[in-house]
């Protein structure tokens, strides 16, 4: 609806703009952004897959060619696909997780009456204001053998000796989950926010209990916004590199680091390249299934 | 059906009191209108009523069950919101068929009884369409339909028609009112607008600052107002404070003697209808019979308001007739304003500023 309503606006501005022959003005206006976007996103992608298409030699680093030889590359190397799992599945937990975990509290943020109602989005969103590696150093503290987490476990008895929880995909999906959470909530909760709250109630009314509520009115109507925040969270659970890094130590590999080892460390430029369309088409193939899931959904 | 029982209601929000103490008894079958104006504590009465806040104190019965305790979802009350609160992504017929879902009855079931309830507010032809692609009155209709298929003890109305163009209101109004007597269904509805009340209601209640000023029918809060708010907001008053200097006779602060029928003693204020005053020649021969001078003249086209100064600290408003033969007075043109003693309200002064 919101959207329709948009569109009629774009549609009555860009008129009133062809009426005042200002139309070159308006291309004026969306110039800069278009030109930004071609240079600073489109090329580079470009050049990357034309990267990823050459051969590396050591000692020659990048051969121009034309090969798949990369590609084939990463999808038989058993250490490679490791990876791409891995981020998958570590994506794909921190998204459910960061669904379920915000839906409550996004909930609550959009329907409270409390004057302190911005302050508590400013808790929300406070984390945002720490990098992600710093984050990750205090989890690094916690998650350590003599760090929070295990003194408070010994100390309620609840074990004896300290478990391992540093480098393990836990502490890297916990760690992703802090990341990403502001995000989803504030998306959330801006959608819930759009949802007229009578609507709820009338619900009630006629006979609705919460659950049904939920079920039939409420995740319906947020279910566009539901989906724009999973993917959103899902997109940066992919790209995820500082957390991966510093939580998962050097022999849990996700396709971010992998990038980075192979453009900075390894100078292997063609290979890197590869890494990164791989990523990028798995996140988008993804992301546009998503998308089509909910449509389709939607429609019915 | 079944009447409606609200008993010593009260609602506290931290300091502020939104309801307080209110007793009412809407009977089977009768359209109950709470009347007040922004603020005083109506929407809030309502919501005790169908469940969505706790009272702070005091109980609610439906039917003779005593439902205080009970949730929204099990009191069946079938609300219409000022939005209208329809379900977006539902069509109008799934619209009307929610409640009915709700209450598991069987398919056909549902469908006849969601055509009966579209057919009621005229709107058979549009079962299929979704909310957005109606006109706030159809969707108003949408919304009345929607309460009344799943049969409700009781039908409240937050403001219904405060969303339609004056026009549209007043043919809505009507059909209201026509199809809760056709049904037979006992009917609390909240507005600040008095024509609408007095236009719908079986009975009145008008409220302010949370409390009950008045029950009683049009007439009655009419002819016989509990106290001046209520003599001020239902109906026009012109007020003159003064005080009773003896029995029957009441001096305005501006000092005119004014004949009056009122057994109270000390400060006191004196309201007068409008259209109870006589202007002009008419006036002689009155219990009462002032010298003014036209101050204003509002043309309203069916009467004419004239406002008459009658002492430095008092003005009257007189209403005319807009008679084909009568005279309308000029600004500035000296006249006379008279009426029987029995014209008049008199309520003690309770200090309250004075509202028209
Ligand atoms: N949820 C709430 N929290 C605090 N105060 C409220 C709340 N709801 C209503 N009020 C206050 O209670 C009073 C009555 O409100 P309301 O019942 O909505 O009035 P009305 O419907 O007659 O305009 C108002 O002063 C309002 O500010
Ligand atoms: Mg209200």
């Amino acid at each position: 609806m919101s959207a329709s309503a948009t569109d009629d606006g774009l549609v009555s501005l860009a008129a009133r703009e062809a009426r005042g022959g200002r139309l070159s003005m308006a291309g004026l206006l969306i110039g800069p952004a278009t030109i930004f976007v071609t240079i600073g996103l489109l090329l580079p992608i470009l050049i990357l897959f034309r990267y990823s298409l050459n051969d590396f030699k050591p000692g020659l680093l990048m051969v121009d060619t034309l090969t798949i030889n990369q590609y084939v590359l990463f999808f038989t190397d058993p250490y490679y696909l490791a990876a791409f799992w891995r981020t998958l599945r570590v994506a794909v937990a921190v998204t459910v997780i960061c669904v379920i975990l915000s839906f409550p509290l996004a909930y609550k943020l959009a329907r409270t009456q409390s004057r302190y109602k911005n302050l508590l989005i400013m808790l929300v969103v406070l984390p945002l204001f720490v990098g992600n590696a710093v984050r990750a150093a205090g989890w690094i503290t916690a998650f350590g053998n003599k760090g929070f987490v295990n003194v408070t476990l010994q100390w309620l008895g609840l074990i004896d000796e300290p478990i391992r929880i540093m480098y393990t995909e836990f502490a890297v999906i916990v760690g992703i989950v802090a990341v990403n959470l502001p995000y989803v909530v504030l998306t959330l909760q801006s959608i819930i926010e759009g949802i007229d709250r009578s609507v709820e109630e009338a619900a009630y009314s006629l006979g609705a209990d919460p659950l049904t509520m939920a079920r039939r009115v409420l995740w319906p109507l947020a279910l566009p916004g539901f989906a724009a925040g999973a993917i959103f969270c899902f997109i940066l659970a992919m790209n995820a590199y500082a957390t991966p890094v510093l939580l998962g130590g050097p022999q849990f590999v996700m396709m971010g680091p992998l990038v980075y080892v192979q453009f900075a460390v390894k100078s292997n430029w063609p290979f890197g390249a590869s890494v990164s369309f791989v990523l990028m088409t798995a996140t988008l193939l993804l992301t546009a299934a998503a998308n089509l899931m909910v449509l389709r959904r939607y429609r019915n | 059906m079944a009447g409606l029982h609200l008993e010593h209601l009260s609602k506290h929000f931290g300091a502020t009191v939104a309801v307080r103490d209110v007793t009412l008894r809407v009977g089977e079958g009768e359209f109950l209108v709470l009347l007040g104006p922004s603020g005083c504590g109506k929407t809030t009465t309502l919501r005790m009523i169908a469940g969505f806040i706790a009272p702070t104190t005091g109980r609610v019965h439906l039917g003779g069950r005593e439902i205080t305790a009970l949730p929204p979802w099990r009191r069946n009350a079938g609300i219409v919101f000022q939005s209208y609160a329809l379900f977006p992504h539902l069509t109008v017929a799934e619209n009307v068929a929610f409640g009915l879902e709700m209450r598991k009855l069987a398919k056909d079931e549902i469908a006849s009884r969601v055509s009966e309830a579209l057919r009621l507010v005229r709107l058979g032809s549009l079962g299929e369409r979704l909310p957005r692609q109606l006109s706030g009155g159809q969707q108003q209709r949408v919304a009345l339909a929607r309460a009344l298929a799943i049969r409700p003890d009781v039908l409240l109305l937050d403001e219904p028609l405060s969303n339609l163009d004056a026009k549209l209101r007043e043919t809505v109004r009507i059909e209201i009112r026509e199809l809760q007597r056709q049904l037979g269904i006992t009917t609390v509805m909240v507005t600040h607008d008095q024509e609408e009340a007095l236009i719908m209601a079986d009975r009145l209640v008008v409220m302010s600052d949370g409390e009950v000023k008045q029950v009683g029918t049009q007439r009655e809060l009419y002819e016989h107002p509990a106290d001046r708010f209520v003599a001020g907001f239902v109906g026009r008053s012109s007020f003159l404070p003064g005080t009773i200097t003896g029995p029957g006779r009441f001096e305005t602060k501006g000092g005119l003697a004014i004949a009056c029928a009122s057994g109270l003693t000390g400060p006191a204020v004196i309201a007068l209808r409008p259209e109870r005053l006589a202007l002009g020649p008419s006036a002689s021969g009155l219990d009462n019979h002032l010298q003014g001078t036209v101050e204003l003249v509002s043309y309203l086209g069916a009467s004419v308001d004239v406002h008459v100064r009658v002492s430095p600290a008092d003005r009257i408003v007189v209403t005319q007739p807009n008679r084909i033969d009568s005279r309308t007075p000029e600004e500035g043109e000296k006249i006379a304003v008279g009426w029987p003693a029995g014209a008049a309200v008199v309520f003690p002064d309770d200090g309250s500023t004075a509202r028209l």
